[in-house]
């Protein structure tokens, strides 16, 4: 019985890397997988973002196609595809809207595969309904200028500077609310998020 | 900058608007793999995958998984499968359907086909035995009814085998009702000799097997369908039987 978690670990890391490894082997169905798994999170979050339905699917799209044509340079043993996955989305999105706003792209514009070892192993923290409650939990317990400054940060990709010209803020205000924002959500999600 | 200094930046970092010079600060860092960074980015992007999930679920259209499997060069099987077993599936339907329906199909025709034979055996049967009382040697014959529009015909008697009765001009008899003949002993009463019923076009055949030594009159009168003892009606029509050896 004290086997059963490491197991499960064991097949769950084996599961990611194989899919992952089936997909640097070119094989559609892989891709398939990968959007059943990951398609409904990867468009609420898009959709979240850029508020359009048909925007939001074009970009799902994008998205699952940029993974697929980059997998090749993903190493699977160091990261996790999923996390990955949902930080190319949110990329894409973000990109979008400041096209859109005429806004500078190249704020976001760092590396997505650069670094894989940071994307670690969420998928059952971020599949998982009851976690997703206790993330909004904590985004709602934080005060209405903290809850703005990371719902500008996150959902629209506003820099500190843009967030400050945006609510007609002090500079130094505005990153007072972040850090404090930030501070919360980490001591709130401290449970959830995996040591 | 140092570490320690870089700290409250990082979830700004992982979520890509860090303001400068942190951003490229701890870029710096993680790009010589400094271990403090890497792992403080690490649980920052755990965060930032949290927040991903927490918008609102939303559920995309089913074609988009055909777009991308397509775009992507690839068929999507699950889809490219689902034809095939549909069509398997009411291809498999239609046959249970079909061939259910013709065995109930076959089962009826056989029922009709059987009672047709059972109807025809018992024509037959009936037939039989009017040619084995015609033919019969001591059969006698009487005509009835000619000269008139009314029911006419002839009666075959046969002392030993029974009587035949054949009558044209002989109208259905009325709902509820049918034509029972009389065998009438002479000075004696009329004996029931069975129950018959005319075709639309006025024509019976009537048979009633058995002895019939003693009868002297063959007679009709219209009963109710269960049939009477004794007759209750006038008599329709009535042949004399002639020849007979008593």
């Amino acid at each position: 019985m004290m086997l059963l978690p490491i197991f499960l670990a064991i097949h769950a890391v084996e599961d990611d890397s194989g899919l992952v490894a089936r997909m640097q082997r070119r094989d559609p169905q892989a891709l398939a997988e990968l959007y059943d798994r990951y398609g409904r999170v990867t468009y609420a979050l898009i959709l979240r973002v850029v508020r359009d339905v048909g925007i939001a699917e074009d970009l799902v799209q994008e998205t699952f196609l940029r993974v697929w044509n980059r997998v090749h340079g993903f190493d699977a043993q160091k990261g996790s595809i999923g996390p990955w996955l949902l930080a190319v989305a949110r990329n894409r999105a973000i990109d979008y809207l400041r096209s859109a706003g005429g806004r500078e792209r190249n704020a976001l514009e760092f590396e997505e595969t650069e670094h894989p070892a940071l994307y670690i192993d969420m998928e059952k923290d971020i599949l998982s309904a009851d976690n997703a409650r206790k993330i909004k939990s904590a985004v709602e317990k934080l005060n209405p200028n903290q809850r703005q400054v990371i719902e500008l940060a996150y959902f629209e990709g506003l820099s500190q500077t843009e967030m400050a010209e945006r609510m007609g803020q002090p500079l130094g205000t505005v990153k007072t609310w972040v850090r404090s924002a930030l501070k919360n959500l980490r001591d709130d999600l401290g449970a959830v998020v995996p040591a | 900058m140092n570490c320690n200094e870089l700290r409250d930046h990082y979830e700004m970092y992982a979520i890509g608007v860090a303001d400068e010079p942190e951003r490229s600060e701890i870029r710096a860092h993680l790009n010589r793999q400094c271990e403090v960074c890497m792992e403080g980015i690490k649980r920052a992007r755990e965060i930032a995958a949290l927040l991903g999930g927490s918008a609102t679920p939303a559920v995309p259209s089913p074609r988009l998984r055909r777009r991308i499997l397509a775009s992507a060069g690839g068929g999507d099987r699950r889809f490219g499968w689902a034809p095939f077993l549909a069509a398997a599936l009411a291809l498999s339907l239609f046959a249970v359907v079909y061939f259910a329906g013709r065995e109930r199909d076959l089962g009826n025709e056989l029922s009709r086909v059987r009672d047709i034979n059972r109807q025809q055996t018992i024509e037959l049967t009936r037939v039989n035995e009017a040619f084995a009382i015609v033919n019969g040697v001591d059969t006698t014959v009487t005509t009835f009814g000619e000269g008139q529009p009314q029911p006419r015909g002839k009666v075959f008697v046969n002392p030993s085998q029974g009587v035949l009765l054949i009558a044209n001009n002989l109208r259905p008899a009325p709902a509820g009702k049918a034509y029972e003949m009389w065998l009438i002993p002479k000075g004696g009463k009329p004996k029931p000799g069975g129950m018959f019923q005319s075709s639309p076009e006025g024509s019976a055949m009537h048979v009633q097997r058995g002895p019939v030594e003693d009868t002297a009159v063959v007679a009709v009168t219209l009963e109710s369908e269960t049939g009477s003892d004794a007759p209750t009606s006038p008599v329709l029509f009535a042949a004399q039987v002639s020849g007979l050896q008593h």
